[in-house]
């Protein structure tokens, strides 16, 4: 069999069930006609619909977000009447002069280093689809794959402050109340999260696709074993 | 002059196609799924994605664990999940309660988002998972289950009850400096309902429940 994608086929994948619909046209925007999934009867197209501009929107409006997420107090702990807030940096910053690295370290990387991680990498597929690169395809589907499974995980967080806000209640000698930055980061977890699941990597490989058009998708898939093979 | 988009609905029996073959969700490559030996996974050709693992008896384990999901979750509903005593008064923590402290602090959207990824969407995945599963395992599928199901896959990213789990032992921890921290009953419950939570995912693979809808939509389409 020679090696071809679905939409070469002329079948469409369904975005949830993945059964193969065999469809007379299959366009690049399939705006002429609507298909129905045979299986679960849901909307089918070959490619998710304005992929990357819903992308684009998502990911900026995450990013603006970003800012006061950082800046605005997460929460505030009051201690015999008088409180500090804090913020996500300052936060880590106090687990760490009471000796708690791990908490830090952990908090660290779910608060800060994967949500930017997560952002950078969006951005970086999304400008890498629209100026039709040929860079490791493989190694960006890879990339995509990480960001749509470990962005859930910044959500802890916001967890923990939900945890101490429910438990320290204890009037004026103790309580803690959620700030305000607390909400711009889980709207910045949350547009990320949904930012990755409207980007399409299938798109990732159809630049690659429409190249090797001429030659046979076969040799491509062959090519890329003889290097792994050398390498 | 907008195009006014036609309305076709793919005929049932053409699902045969995918019994035999599999697109990658990830890159589009249209590939045969070869003959399994258990737990031996299909990988796509050209970008590595799983597409498929074989499971030993996949649907019949899932059921079990998924009931045993369910049972366990009632269990950590009903009980504090943790305590915290200070100053002679001790202030409880359920999953509920922890939404309900959000709602209070004036914080609405947080308290939602707790509600959705901790109480709801945990609960559905879990009552819709048995529902589906014993439906295919009876062979009554109806026209629902299909529909049903893509609900289910659609908030399975949603369900953040692990990482509820982490937020607590952060919380422990933290708290554990300037108060005393009680375990509550609840809270072993809950650390079985996570393991409970992981098994079922890793001995369900949705391909194989699809197949099940599949199968039936061919052999209707050739009845017919």
């Amino acid at each position: 069999m020679n090696m071809q994608t679905a939409r070469q086929a002329g079948l469409i994948a369904c975005h949830f069930c993945n059964t193969l619909n065999k469809v007379p046209t299959v366009s690049e925007n399939d705006t002429q006609q609507e298909y129905f999934c045979s299986c679960c009867q849901s909307e089918i197209h070959s490619r998710i619909p304005n992929s990357l501009s819903t992308t684009w929107a998502l990911l900026i409006a995450a990013i603006i977000l970003y800012i006061p997420a950082n800046t605005l107090p997460i929460m505030t702990v009051v201690m015999w009447g008088d409180g500090q807030p804090d913020t996500i940096m300052s936060g880590v910053f106090h687990l760490l002069d009471s000796g708690m690295w791990p908490l830090a370290l952990l908090i660290f990387v779910a608060s800060i280093f994967i949500p930017v991680l997560k952002l950078i990498i969006l951005t970086g597929l999304v400008l890498s689809v629209h100026f039709k690169s040929h860079w490791k395809p493989r190694d960006r589907t890879l990339l995509y794959r990480i960001t749509e499974f470990v962005g859930r995980w910044s959500m802890v967080d916001i967890f923990v402050i939900g945890i101490l806000v429910s438990l320290v209640q204890f009037g004026n000698t103790a309580s803690v109340s959620p700030g305000i930055g607390a909400l711009s980061f889980s709207a910045v977890v949350i547009l990320t999260m949904f930012a990755a699941h409207s980007f399409d990597p299938r798109l990732i490989w159809d630049v690659i696709d429409d190249y090797y058009k001429t030659t046979s998708l076969k040799e491509f898939v062959h090519e890329r074993h003889e290097k792994a093979r050398t390498l | 002059m907008s195009a006014i988009p036609n309305t076709i609905q793919i005929k049932k029996h053409d699902s045969q196609t995918s019994l035999t073959h599999i697109a990658c969700p990830e890159c589009d490559l249209l590939q045969s799924i070869p003959p399994l030996a258990v737990s031996e996974s299909v990988l796509c050709l050209r970008c590595d994605k799983t597409l498929y693992t074989h499971h030993k008896n996949s649907i019949d384990r899932s059921l079990a664990f998924a009931i045993t999901g369910l049972l366990l979750y009632i269990i950590a509903n009903m009980f504090p999940l943790l305590s915290l005593k200070a100053l002679g008064l001790t202030q409880d923590s359920t999953l509920f309660s922890t939404a309900l402290a959000l709602f209070q602090a004036d914080r609405p959207f947080l308290s939602i988002i707790m509600l959705l990824t901790t109480i709801v969407f945990p609960a559905t995945t879990l009552i819709g998972t048995i529902y589906i599963l014993l439906q295919v395992k009876t062979n009554k599928i109806n026209e629902l289950t299909a529909p049903l199901f893509r609900f289910l896959r659609s908030t399975d990213a949603w369900g953040m009850l692990e990482i509820f789990m982490l937020a607590m032992l952060v919380a422990i921890v933290k708290l554990g400096d300037v108060a005393e921290v009680v375990f509550g009953i609840s809270l072993y419950a809950f650390v079985l309902l996570i393991l409970t939570l992981t098994l079922l995912s890793a001995s369900l693979d949705p391909h194989d429940v699809w197949n099940k809808l599949r199968e039936k939509n061919v052999n209707e389409g050739n009845n017919v």
